[in-house]
Parts: C-alpha cells; structure tokens; sequence
C-alpha cells in the first residue's frame, strides 16, 4: 500500500518524531511505501507532495492535537490516532489497516 | 550538528537517589540550573508539569521523557539520569520509570538547531535497542553515543 500521513503532538517536541519514526519502521517492515509529514515546535518538516496525497491508499492521522492541510485529505480513508497508539503498537497499527483497507 | 550543545557530561547522572517521579524532576533540573541552561527551577518545573498534564511521558520499557518549554530556560537542552529505585510514571506499559531524560525547551529559540537536535535524540529514541543499554551502562560517553546516533 502506500500509506502517507502526519505526526502531532502537543508540545511538537518529541512524540511527533517518535510517532513517524516507528510508523515509518513498522510499514517498511511490512513492504509498504510510507511519507509521513511531521507538525512540530519546528514546523512543518516532510511536507506531503500533492503526488504523494494522490496516489495514496490510506491516511493515518497520529495527532494529539489540532493539525492544518487536513482539507488535503478529503474523499481519502482517514484512520485517526494518538501518538500513544503508535508509540506504543504500531506494527499492530499497520497489520490492523492491511485487514481493513484494501489497497 | 553537535549533540555537545544539548547534552553532555555534566547533564547526566546515572545515580540519582531520586525515589519518586517529583524527586528526578527535581534533581535533574538542578542539573540543568548548575549548568546556565535553567534560570528558574521551581517555574521551569511548573512548565514540566504543565506538559505531564496533557499526556504519558512515559515511553515503556523503564524510560520517561518529561519535557519543558518554558520561559525559565537559558538553552535549550537534555538532562539524563537514572536510579535504581522505581519510580511510578504514567506510562504506555505501567512499569516503573528507571531512566528520565528531560527535554528542557527555551520558550523563543531563535534558530531550529536546538529544536532538530532534540528531534533527532527522540528519533534515538524510537529503537528499543537502545533502552536495554541505557537501563545498564555505566559510561556517560556511551549515553550520549546512543541519544546522538541519529543526528545528522
């Protein structure tokens, strides 16, 4: 599949980059393609390209917080997190959407 | 980028006698205030709780990362310690807390360094390799070795 999304939490310091981290391990891993976009205290790092929006399959939102450019997403499958749920079971996270989801 | 501007020897301290969550905070800040980078300790401490307050700070697997960004702090920086005791944090498994690192964030950073720095070091933080060997090494270069290994 290819899979895009963001990372968010509230204070944009650390969690954000946990989250895309271990999201990006957990579907490579698992032989997807994956970009997730991080909106931190830095910014916005690993903005989404419109291509990369486009052919996506599914969106994963792991925010703990409001987010801008949701509107990208719209017609897209949303699948709305924590961060905790990542931090915590991403690899479950992926496998959950690989059976609910078809690319 | 240099991991030295954020973290280094004088900010690590692999005995604290910190028995309580309250008590790492505390001792840790001391660090962090010894050093320049903390100018008030009780209003930095306010703003780490003020961040505890919204969500777990505890990652699992023995490790909390309490964070600041507060007013109070000189420069932005990473205090690490650790204690044998168990300390109770809210955390993803509900296992005591052994190692803290305490992420301290200047309220207005005039340059991104800093802030892509502690990005990095939790990037670090996202493999679980590494906390079996924070939970045990006894060579503060060797924390900071494995809190830098992403930095680019």
């Amino acid at each position: 599949m290819n899979i895009i999304g963001i990372a968010a939490c509230v204070a944009g310091i650390a969690h954000t980059y946990i989250a895309k981290e271990k999201l990006t391990k957990a579907a490579e891993k698992r032989g997807h393609t994956i970009h997730i976009e991080t909106q931190g205290q830095i910014g916005t790092e690993d903005e989404l390209t419109a291509e990369q929006i486009k052919i996506s399959d599914v969106v994963i939102l792991a925010v703990d917080t409001s987010i801008k450019g949701r509107d990208r997403f719209a017609g897209k499958k949303i699948v709305e997190v924590s961060t905790e749920v990542v931090i915590h079971s991403a690899g479950n996270l992926i496998k959950h959407i690989e059976e609910n989801i078809k690319a | 980028m240099n991991i030295e501007t954020i973290l280094n020897k004088n900010l690590i301290n692999l005995n604290m006698q910190a028995n309580t969550k309250d008590e790492a905070i505390k001792e840790l800040t001391d660090l962090l205030y010894k050093a320049g980078n903390v100018k008030d300790e009780d209003a930095f401490i306010k703003d780490v709780y003020n961040r505890e307050a919204e969500g777990k700070t505890g990652l699992g697997n023995h490790i909390a990362i309490p964070h600041g960004k507060s007013d109070a702090v000189n420069v932005t920086s990473i205090a690490v310690g650790r204690t044998k005791n168990d300390l109770i944090w809210e955390s993803y498994d509900n296992l005591p807390v052994h190692v803290v690192i305490l992420f301290a964030v200047r309220n207005v950073d005039k340059t991104t360094v800093h802030l892509k720095l502690l990005s990095q070091v939790a990037i670090a933080l996202s493999d679980e390799e590494i906390f079996d060997k924070l939970l045990t090494t006894n060579d503060k270069g060797e924390v900071i070795y494995l809190l830098s290994n992403k930095i680019q």
